[in-house]
């Protein structure tokens, strides 16, 4: 748990500079910020399977 | 279909405004849109940059820098992280002059997540300097 809470503090921050340098109106901008950090959270979270079931040990 | 326009007619005055603007921006992360009075931006934007960059710095992630026993492929090494983490401006000057964050703590489990903070804390005050510039230079709102 320590390492997802990292991610999304990671994505969190992240996604609040995407959105806040982003053109738009304020609305578009904060739908645009959560989109980046939901695509954040998701990707890994794929990765993070797929990379599971690899035989990398 | 609306068409974009980006005015490049600015006078001297303007032109030495944004890039001191800039140079703000990027010295002290956020600086650069609070003296445009974008409060709100101001406050988002340093408070992530200073946030993640303490953030790594806590969680035993470290800086780089270039030393005289890096040559060659090894000073590459050092240069492209240094110029990311040298992003964060003042916070980065301040480490290196009281010889802080430099050293690694590889013990600690959230070690590269502290690196990753650092790098990516320098990374997005460039991306905030280059906003605070737009909006100085007219480019932007």
């Amino acid at each position: 748990m320590r390492h997802l809470f990292w991610m999304a503090v990671f994505a969190g921050l992240t996604a609040v500079v995407f959105g806040v340098v982003a053109k738009g109106s304020d609305r578009q901008r904060l739908f645009y910020g959560l989109k980046v950090f939901g695509e954040f959270i998701f990707i890994a979270l794929i990765l993070g399977w797929i990379l599971y079931f690899l035989p990398l040990g | 279909m609306k068409e974009k326009t980006i005015s490049n007619d600015w006078t001297g005055p303007d032109k030495a405004r944004a890039w001191l603007v800039g140079l703000a921006a990027l010295g002290v992360p956020g600086l650069g849109h609070l003296v445009q009075k974008k409060w709100a931006r101001a406050l988002l934007l340093g408070g992530a940059v200073w946030g993640m960059f303490f953030t790594g710095l806590w969680l035993g992630g470290h800086l780089f820098r270039l030393t005289p026993n890096d040559q060659g492929l090894a000073a590459l090494l050092q240069l492209l992280p240094m110029i990311a983490n040298a992003g964060a401006g003042i916070l980065y000057i301040f480490c290196w002059i009281t010889n802080t964050g430099f050293a690694d703590h590889a013990q600690m489990v959230t070690y590269e997540y502290g690196n990753t903070f650092l790098l990516v804390a320098g990374l997005l005050n460039y991306l905030a300097m280059l906003d605070a510039f737009d909006i100085a230079a007219g480019r932007k709102k």
